[in-house]
């Protein structure tokens, strides 16, 4: 059953400012690769001040060597990755015509400037603090990348294309197991990054990892049963099924390479490649889910919502007669 | 729901900022203890002297590979690149702190020694066990022709990380109260690590590479007497006794067995609950 979803009719989606989402998303993406780097290697404190490194915003060729390498680049990035989102800003702020985009992006902006100042009070606090900063750091982190993932996703030629709504008659209803999640990848992200960071033990991420298991994988078989030749909520199902496969796998390897290398004078191969891919497509399943959940609400339509939506009509129309 | 999100993220900027303001700089000065002032120690000329050998009983344990790739300077360093944590020497342990504890000893303020120097030597600490007496100085050089961060990390004193390129002047340091020990590390080259033990009395020594060590001039009295070894733990001797103008000999032994316990399948905590 099919209905259509009122949508401004003046609106059409900007490509420069879609693929301009993009690009900063990948660029955060490196940004969070760099950052794994900097936690695998326990380099977090090898540049002892902030913001400046060594006294000065750019650094000599000569301390770029040893741990100092992912730190530095970490804030290099870092800012890159906030300029970057300053423009996108700016650019919605001109080219988008809904309000509501152009405050998520800058809603963005806001969130790699607090990630820069968490990051920053990680590096003056010390030691002492770091599994009470670093695992909101990780957290800013990723709910700042979801942020460009839904902008790229709310300016897309296939989200405004998207007119047609499909009304949810089976429970449970997929815009609710879907945002569900989400919300359930969110906080497993954390307890990852609590291991990581030494502020919680392995116990609270493997429970995170089953109830993850468990959700994503009936998230996505459920639309592939009840919509399986609708692509725009089929290809983002695939997609976190499958970086769910490869996450799995990450993550008991990750473990294993790091209790076998527990002892060691340092960081060793391979626990730190295997731990950064982990975290990196943890944030790339966090991403596939949040675009099939952002579609699911485009395209979906609870049964109870469009009743309401009838009555409203109709009580509408008969005040209208009733005027006349 | 926008309006909400960009409340919390406007609420956790602020929170950011109000703490990097707060934050510990690097003219922090550690607190002063503020306890009475105490009475100087007079030698009564009947002091003892404690010392002996640190054994190590079992197979010695290979030493771990250190990959330096990551700095050239550190790579092409002269000396074996492995884990210096478990030097044994025809069945001596070096690198073993041994030290006093008593109320007794605590009564008094002793003369502080000069300096005692920690340096970074082919991209290790040099010594890597080293004894301080609270305010005495530590001083930190690098003779490596890299850069090193200098990085205690005390739970008792202030935490404190520091930068010294190649030829910087040596960094300078106090710790203000007792702590058995402090772990010093560089975060530029994650194996260099070292231990500081500060106490407020000069009752300590750190065993020599033949597993020596000797404490002097102990005025007569009961004590426990403790050896620590950063991968073996402390060995603790109560009811220690030391008499008038005696010379004691207590030896002490470690084992691999504890430390190099097989740890593949080990199941870690659900929760660590930090101790600070």
């Amino acid at each position: 059953m099919k209905g259509q979803k009122g949508i401004n009719a003046e609106w059409r989606p900007s490509p420069g400012l879609h693929w301009f989402a993009i690009a900063v998303a990948c660029c955060t993406v490196v940004l969070l690769i760099v950052g794994a780097l900097v936690t695998s290697n326990e380099a977090g404190d090898s540049v002892p001040d902030w913001p400046l490194s060594f006294g000065r915003w750019l650094i000599e060729s000569d301390n770029f060597v040893a741990n100092v390498r992912y730190e530095y680049s970490h804030r290099f990035i870092a800012g890159v990755v906030g300029v970057l989102t300053f423009g996108l800003a700016l650019s919605a702020l001109f080219v988008e015509k809904r309000s509501w985009v152009r405050r998520l992006a800058w809603i963005a902006f806001a969130g790699v400037i607090a990630q820069a100042m968490i990051g920053g009070v990680r590096v003056l606090l010390g030691e002492s603090s770091k599994p009470f900063i670093a695992v909101p750091h990780a957290l800013v982190a990723q709910s700042f990348f979801g942020a460009l993932v839904c902008l790229a996703v709310f300016t897309s030629r296939s989200w405004a294309a998207r007119r047609e709504t499909v009304r949810e008659q089976q429970s449970p209803r997929l815009r609710t197991l879907s945002a569900i999640a989400v919300a359930a990848v969110l906080i497993q992200l954390v307890l990852g990054a609590g291991y990581r960071h030494q502020a919680l033990g392995i116990m609270p991420h493997i429970i995170g990892a089953i109830t993850v298991t468990v959700l994503v994988t009936w998230t996505a078989v459920t639309v592939l049963r009840r919509y399986s030749g609708d692509r725009f909520l089929t290809r983002p199902a695939i997609g976190s099924l499958i970086f769910l496969v490869i996450q799995l796998g990450l993550g008991v390897s990750a473990y294993l390479a790091r209790v076998a290398a527990h002892g060691q004078p340092q960081p060793l191969e391979p626990m730190i490649t295997l731990t950064v891919a982990h975290v990196v497509v943890g944030a790339l399943t966090l991403a596939q889910l949040l675009v099939l959940t952002l579609r699911c609400y485009r395209a979906l339509q609870p049964a109870g919502e469009r009743a309401e939506g009838i009555a409203k009509a109709t009580a509408l129309s008969s005040t209208r007669k009733a005027t006349v | 729901m926008l309006k909400r999100l960009s409340l919390i993220f406007m609420l956790i900027a602020l929170s950011a900022t109000l703490l990097a303001a707060c934050g510990k700089g690097d003219d922090d000065e550690p607190e002063e203890d503020e306890a009475p002032p105490k009475v100087k120690f007079q030698p009564k000329g009947n002091e003892g002297t404690i010392s002996g050998v640190v054994k190590f009983d079992g197979p010695v344990p290979t030493p771990q590979r250190i990959d330096m790739s990551g700095d050239a300077n550190c790579a092409a360093a002269p000396g074996a690149k492995t884990v210096d944590d478990v030097t044994v020497t025809d069945g001596k342990l070096a690198n073993v702190y041994v030290y006093l504890k008593a109320p007794s000893l605590d009564r008094f303020s002793y003369d502080v020694p000069d300096a005692n120097v920690l340096d970074q030597q082919g991209c290790r600490y040099t010594p890597r066990v080293l004894g301080l007496m609270v305010g005495q100085t530590l001083r930190v050089t690098n003779s490596d022709p890299t850069a090193h961060n200098v990085h205690p990390s005390p739970r008792q004193n202030t935490e404190w990380n520091k930068s010294q390129p190649p030829n910087a002047p040596p960094i300078e340091a106090k710790f203000n109260r007792p702590e058995t020990l402090i772990p010093v590390k560089c975060n530029q080259h994650p194996w260099m690590k070292a231990h500081v033990g500060v106490l407020a009395h000069p009752y300590f020594a750190v065993t020599d590479n033949e597993g020596k060590y000797s404490i002097k001039d102990v005025p007569p009295g009961k004590y426990t007497l403790t050896a620590w070894h950063e991968k073996f733990g402390e060995q603790p001797m109560k009811d220690f006794e030391v008499k008038a103008s005696e010379s004691k000999t207590q030896d002490f032994s470690f084992g691999a067995k504890a430390a190099y316990a097989p740890t593949s399948l080990k199941v870690e905590p659900a929760f660590i609950v930090p101790s600070r």
